[in-house]
């Protein structure tokens, strides 16, 4: 059997002891580089070993827990999906979603991490698996083919751990498929039955990987036991393969960096791809406020995200609204958000918290992230108002796991409206929850948190239009600059004056289009077959943000701030209109 | 006043760079330029040490010469606590042994990265399998050694002037072409040293991330 870069089989890569918490292992299949490591929450990853960056080994990299940061430019990728999180050298942006990694399949069981060159194959384990409590020993690495172990371990010969010193014991050997063997020896009564597998880490280079069905009383005299028989046979294999010619060493192929990536991405993103999610558990957080938690509909782990991220949940009724991700870093499986009942509301958040129960499946955009969380500030104040909560939970939790300095300010009514309190309390940082404090109070509470702005000091603010006008104005009275003051809206309060007519004339397309009073320019563009991304469409969340080339600019959004408005060098096209007469766009 | 005559890239005098970091010790550098100026070899230098090696260490005017022996001095006088270089029969023997294996895993990995990083001549391919045989053994001892609670070479709960004087032709042994891939406990164990507190860096030598709390 010639080994194959294109092989399906599932072979094992390291022990489970070999991934301890914080710890990235340097593994090979087939010619190929791994780098191997456990997430705090268990999880083990198999990726290329090698940063789509700047090609360095993520195998040097650091284990944060829930992130890999790769040494060179500490680019950070997500448990699970390989997804980049946190780019250093653009410290207020959010990396593109498509920069990841390339992973490989992972399966943990018998004591062994199981891996595969592709998915071509689903994992099944051995034959007999399910008949031995499975013991690992230490793996043996050797400079032989994986071909010639193979033969040479049909011959092994090693003692039950219950007689490791009566006479020789009988050796049966039965071949398992793949490159595998189930040894059992017998010395008198005793019996002990084995499999040794080997993975084939180039043409040249293998590991024997042995499970002893029993666990011994006698762990380390049994470890030993082995260790040194297969010392033995390695010095043997090792010195029959140096008389051998060396076999080429195998040659995978490394996709190249995907033609998306390596190019400067087009303009305009389709709107409209979905995922479907299984509502997995619904439950009152805090008066007022109900937790979705929504998982995957396989179980595949959901799209990377990044502290600040939101979804687009598509209702049953036909809205669309957006909702923060509470998640901590790498916590791909399900997402959890929370909905305020509105007694009054259109019906968006109300549809939600009213109809929609466990197990039922909603469409969910990818995560957007327009309210990126920097991760070189000396300081970072959060401050929470209400159901604003919810970025800034995902914010501390990524905060908390990178080590890193904040506080976390929440403001409530009342402590029953303390939201995701069971999370809060896991929080290492400084975290304080002013409760029912009047308005007055709660500005002077701001000023006092804020103080003086000194470098690298940077705040974050979600909550009621009249509470982050509160943080902004008294930020600004403090000299802090604008951006150091980042803040998300929950929605548009002011009135759109959608009278003025005039002219768009989109660059990148070559197209003029004219903008009637009572239509906005991404209606308009839509209507003309162009395709460009929205989400909340009323001026509050960042998606439709659009570079301006000349004209000057009506602003009526609540995302830009003041002097990013005054720059007029960009604009929200799904509220905002034109003062003159024709504007140019980046489009 | 303690002064260390020092080569910014040698492994050799990163060991004392190390271990004085550790134990809080302030000292003087005054640099040899080892490569290219061979200045160890400079007469000014031969007097201070005959055979003409780096580190130097001259510590209220003593004037100490070998790495493992000034790890060892330094250790006895600045660390009260005593762990760094324990003086019971066995486990001095221990550390005694291990620092042996670090002067061998100079004259092969440091070997190879002088060869192929600072054109010294020696027989390339035999000072790789060198590391290598070394490396074998020193990752079962580290390997049966983490079987028994064991995370040192040595025994004591706590590293020693062994890990220290192991620990960085270890690390640098991939600019020698000696690829750490097939030794995953020497590989955990150089996180343990990474994390100690007080650990310098040089260069080729990157920091571990925090261990999970």
């Amino acid at each position: 059997m010639a080994l194959s870069v294109s092989d399906p089989t599932w072979f094992p890569i390291a022990s489970s002891a070999d991934l301890p918490l914080r710890h990235v292992y340097h593994g090979q299949l087939l010619g190929r580089e791994l780098a191997v490591w456990r997430a705090d929450d268990g999880n083990v990853n198999v990726w290329e070993n090698r940063c789509l960056h700047r090609g360095v080994r993520l195998s040097i990299g650091v284990n944060e827990g829930a992130e890999l940061k790769c040494q060179y430019h500490g680019w950070r990728y997500a448990n699970r999906s390989a997804g980049c999180t946190y780019i250093p050298a653009h410290p207020a942006d959010a990396p593109a979603r498509r920069i990841t990694n390339k992973t490989y399949p992972a399966v943990e069981a018998f004591g062994l991490v199981w891996s595969a060159g592709n998915e071509d194959v689903p994992f099944a384990p051995f034959p007999g698996a399910d008949s031995g409590d499975w013991f690992a020993l230490r793996p043996m690495p050797l400079n032989a083919p994986a071909e010639a172990v193979m033969a040479a371990l049909l011959g092994y010969a090693f003692q039950p751990a219950t007689a490791l010193d009566a006479p020789a014991a009988d050796m049966q050997a039965e071949p398992l498929p793949g490159f595998a063997v189930r040894l059992t020896a017998h010395a008198g009564a005793e019996r002990q039955a084995a499999i040794f597998f080997v993975q084939p880490v180039d043409a040249a280079r293998s590991v024997i990987r042995g499970l002893l069905d029993t666990t011994p009383a006698d762990r380390l005299a049994v470890l030993r036991h082995h260790n040194e028989r297969l010392d033995k046979l390695r010095t043997r294999l090792e010195r029959e393969a140096a008389r051998q010619p060396a076999p080429a060493p195998l040659q995978p192929s490394f996709d190249k960096v995907s033609v998306e990536l390596s190019t400067m991405p087009e303009i305009a993103i389709p709107r409209g791809t979905t995922l479907n999610v299984v509502v997995k558990r619904k439950w009152t957080t805090a008066d007022g406020i109900i937790g979705f938690e929504l998982a995957g509909i396989d179980d595949n782990h959901l799209p990377t995200f990044q502290p600040g991220a939101h979804i687009d949940v598509h209702l049953p009724n036909g809205l669309i609204r957006q909702y923060s991700i509470t998640n901590g870093p790498g916590e791909l499986l399900s997402y959890v958000i929370g909905v305020k009942q509105e007694n009054a509301g259109k019906g968006g958040s109300k549809v939600l918290a009213e109809t929609v129960r466990e197990g039922d499946v909603l469409a969910i955009s990818e995560p957007r992230n327009n309210f990126p969380l920097r991760r070189d500030a000396t300081r970072t104040v959060l401050l929470a108002g209400g159901i604003g909560i919810t970025p800034l939970l995902s914010m501390a939790r990524f905060l908390d796991k990178s080590s890193l300095p904040y506080e976390l300010h929440y403001f409530v009514r009342s402590g029953e409206h303390v939201a995701f309190r069971e999370q809060l309390d896991l929080l290492v940082g400084k975290v304080i929850i002013h409760t029912g404090l009047p308005p007055d109070a709660v500005g002077t509470t701001i000023a006092t948190t804020l103080g003086a702005h000194s470098r690298a000091q940077h705040v974050y603010v979600c909550g009621p239009g009249p509470m982050l006008e509160t943080v902004r104005n008294t930020a600004a009275g403090l000299g802090w600059p604008e951006e150091a003051v980042h803040f998300e809206y929950f929605k548009n309060d002011k009135v759109i004056d959608a009278s003025s007519t005039f002219e768009v004339e989109l660059a990148r397309s070559a197209m003029t289009l004219q903008i009637p009073s009572g239509k906005t320019i991404l209606e308009v563009m839509r209507d003309n077959g162009l395709i460009v991304p929205s989400s909340c469409e009323q001026g509050a969340c960042g998606t439709c943000l659009t570079t301006v080339m000349e004209g000057e600019v009506d602003h009526q959004d609540v995302y830009l701030n003041e002097s990013e408005k005054r720059s007029n060098t960009c604009m929200m096209t799904c509220v905002s209109r034109a003062r003159s007469a024709r504007l140019v766009l980046d489009i | 006043m303690t002064t260390l005559y020092d080569f910014e890239l040698s492994g050799n005098c990163y060991k004392l760079r190390l271990l004085m970091s550790i134990l809080r010790v302030p000292y003087d550098v005054v640099p040899v330029d080892f490569y290219p100026g061979r200045q160890h070899k400079a007469d000014w230098f031969l007097k201070l040490n005959p055979f003409g090696q780096l580190p130097v260490l001259e510590d209220d005017g003593l004037v100490l010469r070998d790495s493992g022996a000034i790890l060892a001095y330094l250790a006895r006088k600045y660390d009260p606590s005593g762990l760094w270089f324990p003086t019971d029969p066995a486990t001095l023997a221990d550390v005694l042994k291990w620092h042996a294996v670090a002067d061998d895993i100079t004259a092969t990995s440091s070997a190879a990265r002088l060869n192929l990083g600072m054109f010294y001549d020696f027989d390339l391919e035999k000072v790789q399998q060198g590391a290598h045989r070394i490396f074998r053994i020193m990752d079962e001892h580290l390997w049966f050694g983490e079987q028994q609670g064991r995370d040192w070479l040595c025994a004591p709960a706590h590293p020693t002037t062994a890990d220290i004087a192991c620990f960085p032709y270890v690390m640098l042994s991939e600019e020698g072409g000696i690829s750490r891939q097939d030794y995953p406990a020497i590989r955990r164990w150089t996180d343990r040293v990474r994390r100690v507190p007080g650990f310098v860096v040089m260069s080729g030598i990157f920091p571990a991330g925090r261990a999970a709390e």
